[in-house]
């Protein structure tokens, strides 16, 4: 079967995958819907609940809620929640371009700061700034993300006080929300960072000792175009598939961000779900977060293939 | 191990982690209290308590020596089960290629692209915390990268003539399995193996921070919890959080200093499934 | 060339720091006398109708009938007095004469007959009011009436909160429960809702021109959401928000010294009305055994839990449930810890050290009383008691306790489900009851029979003996433990004087915002 077809097929599988799995879980969920949509007050009687339960429609048998999951799914209708009052599809539309606006600027500085110095590390491994570096870089790569978060809040937000301590904006002007962004946005940039230049530096380190580069060299050739010609585009991965693969990643770190810095994004809207077992939402959101990572993954996939012939027959 | 390895591995990353399996088993001897005993609560660092003590009197120091075992153990089994699971189908894969590994493949690249911590949260909000469900709730969605790596080298492996020659003279693919290809694959093993201990440990952490650790036992990230949830954050108590802080990320940076160190396969895969990690 | 582009983007980011910086320099201040409250309470949708903490809210914009005031009784708030026919079922609300909306129109009887029936209609919350309410009509001109088909003794307390909407604006509204108005939603209070922003994490209050009431100082006050309780702290302390507000609950205790150092606050106490308490699963055993539960109440150390849990904010607890915030408290015995007489208990409850070892309970705490659950734990194997504890949020607890799926739970109550049923914490425990926080775990027929008798009657008198019986019965059969008393301490920002918290809604009240002052620095 031809590679192209086949890794069609494997995203289409993994998509079918994802749905049934966004199915199953919520249901298995324990819990009474009902109770959960009440407040912690209440005390009506059993029967009123039932009532509700009738009403609302909370009652009907499994499979054959499982073909009109998928029906929903083509027709793009997410459900309702019931703890928001609204369409599951609104809700998530008025968040997931915040979410994004955190993921996508902090992916590509994130990608393009990372792969520049863990290349320029790799390459000149002995001098004490890359060690120093990559050091510091070791250190941000290994600290659990909320932590960082709290800890980097506290100091610039509370502290310092440069930056309000939470949600999008005060004031909606352009300048206000990046005030509001610039230390999320911060915190999961350090974290890309981190990673793709440990990742880059280890590739360029290993891929600097192979034979062609000393070929390169005996050739004559001065040092940086070496690294700029050669190593770097083979031994790294092309800049777009970095920030794609990245991807995946980011929208679990953003999570914490969002919670740390009181923001209304997919982390949060996912999390306040699980914890109210408000499902249709937790279906909505926990889709749409895989839906976005397996396109990036396919988009990193297709041009990483193009980029790299070697690849190809690879598989 | 082949005699490259040890001298590539590196040394401070195993000291230090060394250092770590050393205050987890001898945790007991080396506390100067017992973790559960209660004293006096919130106090700062002082002669009697060297890092103070939490919000219902323990003594920090002797918290942050014994929660090393349950950090380490979690982050261990973890990569425990999650390479084993990975090893078994990088060997099965790539050894018998075809349709399993068709299959084999597509199943892990349906697991390695569903956002792993959503995942998790949400199954254990499910499943309730304890310990042992996060384990296995971590190993299930960790074994992706390991299992990509071993199908590579078991592949390459493959390629080689003895192989063939081995099936031709009528051994056993499980024979050929354990004794050829399983010794080189092992190699390929160790570096992810540690690596996944390293975010195995940054996840138990993060999932306590949210909530859904177990409450009941004494872990690094619970210290931190406890710490931010119990006033230790807004009472500027910073040795409370910031010792188990400091003590998962020395220990993920020791850990992360070997895995790497260790890493000898092509940079292609190499760089291409290290992309993959959380 | 990556260097180049590089330093274009780090350029870049210099430039839009610095005109950041500039604008905020340029900011111009504010005159108005705002009051910035903190919450960590989420608001999900901007739905006055559903949603639970913006219906408190809008307690100030849409005040419901009555109210309970700082003394904890409960007077008139929209309505100025009612009256009761003698069998309890016809309840007639006057309704105030100076009250008008904020589009101009008279609030009316219509407007409260209008509200009752529309909250019964499509409120789940509110079910009862579409079971019983037969009739309503308006006489008068402002006399509110409304004919139950049951007797009902404590409307009026009912009455306290729900909230009061305009007829004209929302009879057009299909689907309430659905409906989303994130700009001005139309009030009588003295302050009505301006806009609910929840990406910005917040709720504005403005003035309403039309209040005929007592005029507030206060310009206006705004609400600001945070997901993340240290943070709120941090805010509160750094002045972002004056006050903290999280229903029926205290200040976190561990940061009220560090509040206090500054010198910026001064602090309202109050006792809850709710408390923290541990209650037992009565169908199996060994807590169905009355003479164990004696033996487990004598195991617990009150005084740690308290200077553990609480810091030391509130009193010990007493057999009799009931801390005496509560109107009709009776003093009873005080619960002891006993170790000792705890290992004669259970002796004779025939659970000798040996049959103790066989044990092994299951605690189900929600996991706000994390804390709470590890003493308890504690404490049952210095008796020689081995337990689990299984720690869930609220939802997930609800689902458990609701399976009975535990030994002992740890839990709590809210000001306003001590009220619930026949009062006196009477709806945490009668099995007939549902709910997400109730337990619905006794069966006992004499305490059934007690609140069905309080639910019968209206007559103070009588009342206050009932309400001596009930805490007479808590304190002879032990269906549920107080573990402590705690006092509700709410810090506000010093140059803000006159607030009046009540027992059920803390400082937020219509009174506190109508007499709130802010002391003028300048």
């Amino acid at each position: 079967m031809p590679t192209v077809y086949r890794k069609i097929l494997r995203y289409a599988a993994a998509f079918i995958a994802v749905v049934t799995l966004t199915f199953i879980i919520p249901r298995l969920m324990p819990g009474d819907p009902v109770i959960n949509l009440l407040g912690e007050d209440s005390t009506l009687s059993r029967e009123q609940v039932e009532e509700i339960r009738e009403e609302l429609g909370l009652n009907k048998p499994l499979i054959l809620q499982y073909g009109r999951y998928w029906k929903n799914i083509i027709t793009a209708d997410f459900g309702y929640s019931y703890h928001y009052n609204r369409k599951v599809l609104e809700l998530i539309s008025g968040r997931v371009g915040w979410t994004l606006l955190l993921i996508l600027p902090s992916v590509i500085i994130g990608g393009v700061f990372g792969s520049f110095l863990g290349s320029r590390w790799g390459w000149r491994s002995e001098k004490k700034l890359s060690k120093a570096g990559s050091a510091i870089f070791l250190i941000f790569y290994s600290t659990p993300p909320f932590f960082l978060a709290m800890i980097l809040l506290y100091l610039f937000s509370f502290k310092l006080g440069w930056f309000p301590l939470k949600g999008y904006y005060d004031s909606g002007s352009f300048r206000d929300i990046l005030l509001h962004i610039i230390l999320p946005v911060s915190v999961l940039s350090l974290f890309s960072l981190a990673r793709n230049s440990m990742i880059i530096r280890g590739s360029v380190i290993q891929e600097k000792g192979n034979l062609y580069v000393l070929y390169a060299r005996a050739k004559g050739l001065r040092s940086r175009a070496i690294l700029i010609r050669h190593v770097f585009w083979n031994a790294s991965l092309p800049l777009i598939t970095i920030i794609a693969l990245d991807f995946g990643f980011m929208f679990s770190g953003a999570l914490f961000v969002e919670m740390v810095f009181s923001m209304n994004g997919m982390g949060t809207l996912l999390y306040d779900a699980v914890k109210s077992l408000d499902y249709p939402v937790l279906q909505g959101a926990f889709l749409i977060i895989s839906w976005m990572i397996i396109c990036a993954n396919a988009a990193a996939d297709l041009l990483y293939s193009f980029i790299d012939p070697r690849l190809r027959v690879h598989r | 191990m082949r005699p490259i390895a040890l001298k590539r591995i590196s040394k401070p990353g195993l000291i230090i982690f060394t250092g770590f399996i050393l205050v987890a088993v001898f945790s007991g001897l080396l506390s100067p209290y017992d973790p559960d005993a209660r004293y006096e609560p919130y106090e700062s660092p002082s002669e009697k308590h060297f890092l103070g003590t939490n919000d219902i009197g323990n003594d920090i120091f002797s918290e942050l020596l014994h929660s090393s075992r349950v950090s380490l153990t979690v982050g261990l089994l973890t990569a425990l089960i999650a390479s084993g699971i990975g090893l078994f189908i990088g060997l099965v894969s790539g050894y018998f290629r075809g349709a399993i590994d068709e299959i084999l493949m597509t199943v892990t690249d349906v697991v390695l692209m569903i956002p792993r911590i959503p995942l998790v949260i949400i199954l254990a909000v499910f499943l309730r915390p304890s310990y042992w469900i996060i384990i296995i709730v971590l190993s299930l969605v960790w074994w992706t990268t390991t299992a990509r790596v071993v199908r590579a080298k078991t592949l390459q492996i493959r390629e080689m003539g003895f192989i063939d020659s081995a099936v031709t003279m009528g051994f056993s693919h499980r024979h050929i399995i354990f004794t050829d290809i399983l010794p080189n694959v092992i190699f390929v093993l160790i570096p992810k193996f540690m690596l996944t201990v390293a975010s195995a440990m940054i996840s138990e952490a993060s999932l306590s921070f949210l909530g859904l650790g177990d409450p009941t036992k004494k872990s690094w990230g619970m210290m931190i919890r406890y710490a931010f949830e119990r006033g230790g954050f807004i009472q500027d108590m910073w040795w409370w959080y910031m010792a188990p802080g400091a003590a998962i990320t020395l220990c993920v940076v020791s850990i992360v200093l070997i895995g790497f160190s260790l890493e000898n396969t092509e940079p292609r895969i190499s760089a291409f499934s290290a992309g993959r990690y959380e | 060339m990556k260097l180049r582009l590089m330093m274009c983007f780090a350029l870049v980011m210099i430039m839009a720091g610095i005109s950041v910086w500039a604008e905020g320099q340029q900011e111009l201040q504010k005159k108005e006398t705002i009051l910035k409250i903190g919450t960590p309470n989420e608001i999900k949708s901007a739905n006055i109708f559903s949603d639970y903490y913006l219906g408190i809210f809008a307690h100030i914009s849409n005040p419901p009938l009555m109210k309970m005031d700082e003394k904890g009784n409960l007077t008139g708030l929209t309505a100025e007095e009612f009256e009761v026919s003698e069998d309890n079922k016809i309840w007639t609300f006057i309704i105030r004469d100076n009250l008008f909306w904020s589009d101009g129109k008279k609030v009316t009887a219509e407007d409260v007959v209008f509200s009752v029936k529309y909250t019964g209609d499509h409120n789940p919350n509110a079910r009862w009011i579409k079971d019983t309410l037969e009739k309503t009509e308006v006489l008068d001109g402002n006399r509110a009436v409304f004919h139950f088909n049951k007797p009902y003794t404590r409307l009026n307390l009912e009455f306290a909160t729900y909230n009061i909407f305009p007829e004209h604006v929302w009879k057009n509204i299909q689907d309430p429960m659905k409906y989303l108005n994130a700009g001005l939603n139309i009030g009588f209070g003295p302050f009505i809702i301006e806009k609910i922003d929840l990406d910005a994490g917040t709720v504005i209050f403005s003035q309403n021109p039309f209040w005929a009431g007592e005029k507030p100082s206060l310009d206006g006050f705004e609400i600001h959401i945070y997901k993340n309780s240290d943070i709120l702290s941090l805010a509160l302390e750094k002045g972002d928000v004056d006050t903290y507000y999280k229903y029926a609950s205290s200040y976190p205790y561990a940061g009220l010294q560090r509040l206090e150092k500054t010198g910026g606050f001064a602090f309202s106490e109050t006792l809850n009305m709710g408390l923290v308490f541990l209650a037992f699963n009565l169908e199996k055993k060994p807590f169905s055994n009355p003479v164990f539960r004696e033996a487990f109440s004598y195991i617990i150390n009150y005084e740690e839990l308290l200077k553990l849990d609480a810091l030391g904010y509130g009193k010990k607890p007493n057999r009799g449930f009931v801390p005496p915030s509560m109107g009709g408290y009776m003093e009873t015995q005080a619960l002891k810890y006993d170790p000792e007489k705890a290992l004669e208990l259970f002796d004779k409850a025939g659970y000798t050290e040996d049959k103790r070892k066989d044990l092994t309970l299951s605690v189900l705490v929600r996991s706000d009383w994390n804390r709470v659950a590890e003493l308890i734990q504690d404490y049952l194997s210095a008796v020689g008691i081995v337990s689990t504890v299984r720690s869930l949020d609220l939802n997930s607890w609800a689902a458990e306790k609701d399976n009975f799926n535990y030994d002992v739970t740890i839990t709590r109550t809210t000001p306003w489900g001590m009220l619930m049923h026949a009062g006196w914490g009477t709806g945490y425990y009668d099995s007939r009851r549902s709910g997400r926080g109730v337990l619905h775990s006794v069966e006992d027929p004499e305490f059934l029979n007690l609140c069905d008798i309080v639910l019968g009657t209206t007559d103070k008198n009588r009342l206050s003996e009932l309400g001596e019986e009930v805490q007479d019965y808590y304190a002879r059969n032990l269906p549920g433990i107080p573990l402590y008393w705690n006092t509700i301490v709410i810090p506000y920002n010093k140059d803000f004087t006159g607030w009046k918290p009540d027992p059920l809604y803390g400082i937020y009240n219509l009174d506190t915002f109508v007499t709130l002052k802010k002391k003028n620095n300048n």
